[in-house]
């Protein structure tokens, strides 16, 4: 069975229709992108599929239920963690607060833990910050654990932004546009780091994106839409040659 | 309830609910476009009654009566309008990116402002308006009496809140003020003067709040400094009624709300003393049960 | 404009460099903090009574100020009734001890009931909607709180409640100002001591995940609305105690201890401060809380002071908008 399923999934605000009929699998520990012009839908059904928009029709499943109606924190309290595509972190705490709060949605301890601070509340703080600390040093940005993150380089409030997704072991990772406003040989770090988070962590990677490039060197299989429908899917060999996708994107953009 | 207290009662809720939705339209269009919650604007419909009562008391000796009250209103809203393009140009331009609640706040500091300084100008006394006019005189309808004043409030509100409809739909600027509702952005690089329609905006609110403000005066006979208070939250929860930053649900909330109040007041266990809880437990209601408003538009349903 | 940001910078110079030697420096911090503390201990043994009297008023402010900070500062929640909270508090209390004939210690888990239920019936509905409607709900239910309490029987109308019994403890019946004094001196240093507790932990970093980007909180795990309305519990249950021990305190107490100027006063408290910084907060409400006895004889200005604080509100937020108290640069 494969990891996620999306139905017919259908998505339309106020008259327009951003997402038509779109239906996918993503397979246990693939990397999967979904790709496609700018406004062809890709973040909607991003958003859909997080729960920040609710899906007009048609249905997604992990591991065989549905997450629809499901808020964005039952999601990522299912092991599904996002990224967002122009960074959002918590700008005035410090990039080891950032990255511990990717550690909430698998602790517990809660205002009597803050309050009474037994043992089992200590434990679980030293946990949290023993792995932070952990990811941060994936990253490679241990050093700046104590600065503010708005303080930081755009690379490297990126990379807080995806150690603090990896604090949260996902099942599923959901990358959106990660190589927005990286040069090239950051870009190529980044298709390497991509393939260690599923090699190090297991973890299924799905990102949409622009860059086909990077689509092209990290991806399994691709997922090509257009005006909120599918039109081609396969590997990036299969893709690349398809004479729709040609003509919808790469024949008009860049 | 006889035929004649639902026709009272049916006046009078007209009455308070023309003024609610004249200064509710002003919190809407504020907050439709800066998704701002101007809590200065009771203060600025406070305003608009203050400078009305001073120009009338310098007015009334060569230009009594209607003459003279109509220039007053007209004096009030300009004034007003001024001073609430000065907040916003002052207070609220320089923090258009900064966080929503550090807005809010700022609007919190021009009400204490506003309201302090009119506090200390008239020493915290009430101040009364003497029109000169017979404030009873009416028209007998249906068994009750109709006082002209009350009539010409409506008629007055009606016409006003019309031509605001107007001009919201005709004209360029109008047009503009419902583009920049939508998306900012996009309105600066069709080249609208963003800013500019911004400050507008504010103008038309403060304008619309002053001739509530110069007929409650009229109407009431008396001014106080904190008269913008109550009526300023009464506003917002009419706006929230009709779904905010909609125009014609500002309108339709307001005389909604007043309708619900001056009903509500026959009400045994609400009486007099319970009114704004009466208000301000619709308020939550609402909240609770259609928190976008009657004819608010759902926002991209967002969870 | 760019005047009177770069005098204040000048101005503020001395501040940002003592402060850079506070921070960095954990042991002048300790000394600090004890030398503040045994100041206040042995306060009462020098100071004349007025003194002692506006220290209490100072204090009473502080606690306001932590309670609402729980939901203000960490949580970015506008609150703009908190006075209702401290209202409901010492109303409940004056109740339980006048018309019930229980003692005040048993009042105080009754306050803290009704606290937590108020806040569950504005919190739960409001807290899932757009963040400004919980603003104006907050005001609204303030009035409702007041305009009930002064309508009723059971709450005096519009005199309020009076000649509440001062309670004992350990035998000795709390009359004296001293007394007061150690008592609000025990609750200060008992708030910071939760509200520290509250910052460094999973709870209160959720809460401030939520005040930063309420979106990305919920991505990481957070569910927003519960944590908000915990937020809102715990300033209210913080309210409702200090409106306990306010009520026995002053022994009586009237709706018009409860109007929107004192919320707005310990929101300003809380603003000014620096939202969420302690030391911040603590320093806003005790100049909230002496100020006006500095202008209240000067005959014009003492009726200005609002006007002033809606100015520096304005001004503080424009110049400002993290507060006054300086940013922090590292831990």
């Amino acid at each position: 069975m494969p990891l996620m399923q999306i139905q017919n999934l259908t998505m339309r605000f106020s008259g327009i229709t951003a997402i038509e009929d779109l239906s996918f699998h993503i397979e246990e520990s693939s990397i999967t992108s979904l790709i496609g012009p700018n406004g062809a839908g890709k973040t909607s059904a991003f958003n859909c599929m997080t729960g920040f928009y609710r899906a007009t029709s048609g249905d997604i499943l992990f591991e065989g239920e549905s997450l629809l109606g499901l808020k964005p924190y039952r999601i990522t309290q299912k092991g599904i963690i996002r990224t967002f595509q122009n960074v959002r972190l918590f700008k005035n705490m410090t990039v080891l607060e950032n990255v511990m709060s990717g550690a909430h949605s698998i602790s517990r301890q809660s205002v009597f833990g803050a309050l009474l601070r037994h043992p089992a509340e200590r434990r679980e703080e030293r946990e949290i910050r023993e792995a932070a600390e952990y990811y941060l040093g994936y990253v490679g940005i241990l050093d700046k654990q104590n600065e503010v993150a708005k303080n930081l380089s755009y690379g490297d409030q990126r990379r807080t932004e995806w150690a603090r997704a990896l604090a949260a072991k996902p099942k599923l990772l959901l990358l959106d546009e990660p190589a927005a406003g990286l040069n090239r040989e950051e870009k190529d770090r980044l298709v390497a780091l991509i393939r260690r988070f599923r090699t190090d962590f297991g973890m299924t990677v799905f990102l949409i994106e622009h860059d086909m490039d990077l689509v092209m060197k990290v991806s399994e299989q691709v997922i090509v839409i257009n005006f909120g429908t599918k039109i081609a899917e396969g590997t990036p060999f299969e893709v690349q040659s398809d004479p729709r996708v040609i003509e919808a994107y790469l024949g008009t953009d860049e | 309830m006889s035929l004649e207290i639902v026709l009272e009662q049916l006046v009078n809720g007209l009455v308070l609910g023309s003024f609610y939705a004249l200064v509710a339209l002003g919190y809407s269009m504020v907050y439709g476009i800066i998704k701002l919650l101007n809590f200065a604007h009771g203060d600025i419909y406070m305003t608009g009654a203050f400078v009305c009562l001073s120009a009338f008391g310098v007015l009334s000796g060569f230009l009594p009566g209607v003459p003279g009250i109509i220039v007053s209103i007209l004096i009030a809203m300009l004034i007003s309008g001024v001073l609430g393009y000065m907040t916003q140009r002052f207070a609220y331009r320089p923090l258009l990116g900064a966080p929503r609640l550090s807005l809010l706040i700022t609007a919190i500091g021009v009400s204490l402002v506003i309201y302090n300084t009119v506090m200390v100008v008239t020493n915290s006394q009430p101040l009364s308006f003497q029109s000169g006019l017979n404030n009873t005189a009416g028209i007998r309808f249906g068994g009750i009496d109709i006082s002209y004043i009350k009539i010409v409030l409506v008629a007055v509100s009606a016409l006003v809140m019309t031509g605001l409809n107007l001009f919201i739909n005709r004209t360029m600027a109008g047009r503009a003020m419902r583009a920049i509702s939508q998306d900012q952005d996009t309105c600066r690089l069709m080249g609208i003067h963003v800013s500019r329609i911004i400050g507008l905006t504010f103008i038309l609110g403060s304008a619309l709040a002053a001739v509530a403000g110069g007929m409650a005066c009229v109407y009431y006979g008396n001014v106080r400094f904190n008269m913008g208070y109550i009526i300023g939250i009464k506003a917002f929860t009419a706006s929230v009624i009709g779904g905010i930053g909609s125009i014609p649900g500002a309108m339709l909330g307001g005389l909604l709300l007043g309708l619900l109040e001056s009903f509500g007041t026959q009400l045994e266990f609400v009486g007099s003393a319970w009114k704004d809880v009466f208000a301000f437990g619709i308020l939550i209601l609402i909240l609770i049960l259609k928190p976008n408003g009657l004819m608010g538009k759902s926002e991209v349903e967002r969870m | 404009m760019g005047f009177i940001k770069q005098t204040c910078h000048t101005a503020l110079k001395p501040v940002r460099q003592a402060y850079g030697l506070l921070s960095e420096n954990k042991r002048v911090q300790y000394i600090v903090c004890a030398a503040l503390f045994a100041a206040m201990v042995a306060g009462p043994l020098f100071l004349g009574r007025y003194v002692i009297g506006v220290m209490w008023d100072a204090m009473f402010y502080m606690l306001l100020a932590l309670g609402l900070n729980i939901i203000v500062g960490y949580c970015g929640l506008c609150d703009l009734g908190y006075a209702a909270k401290f209202a409901i508090g010492a109303y409940t209390t004056g109740i339980c001890i006048q018309t019930f004939g229980l003692s005040f210690w048993l009042s105080l888990p009754v306050s803290v009931v009704m606290a937590i239920i108020t806040a569950v019936l504005i919190g739960a509905p409001t807290l899932k909607l757009r963040s400004d409607y919980l603003a104006i709900v907050t005001l609204g239910f303030a009035e409702i709180v007041r305009i009930t309490a002064r309508n009723l029987e059971i709450t005096g109308k519009a005199t309020g409640l009076h000649s509440i019994e001062r309670p004992s403890l350990f035998g000795l019946q709390l009359t004296k100002t001293e007394h007061w004094y150690y008592v609000f001196l025990v609750l200060v240093v008992a708030f910071i001591f939760i509200s520290y507790r509250i910052r460094n932990s999973r709870f209160g970093r959720a809460l401030a995940y939520i005040r930063e980007d309420e979106d990305a909180a919920q991505a990481m795990g957070v569910n927003t609305t519960r944590y908000k309305l915990y937020a809102y519990m715990i300033g209210a249950v913080l309210g409702g105690i200090t409106g306990s021990f306010y009520a026995v305190r002053m022994a009586s107490i009237s709706p018009t201890t409860f109007d929107f100027n004192q919320s707005a006063n310990i929101l300003l408290a809380v603003i000014l401060g620096g939202m969420g910084k302690i030391p911040g907060v603590l320093a806003g409400a005790a100049f909230f809380a002496i100020f006006p006895e500095l202008f209240r004889d000067i005959p014009v200005v003492g009726d200005m002071r609002m006007l002033f604080f809606g100015l520096l509100l304005v001004v503080v937020m424009i110049l400002r908008p993290q507060g006054l108290w300086p940013e922090r640069k590292k831990r």
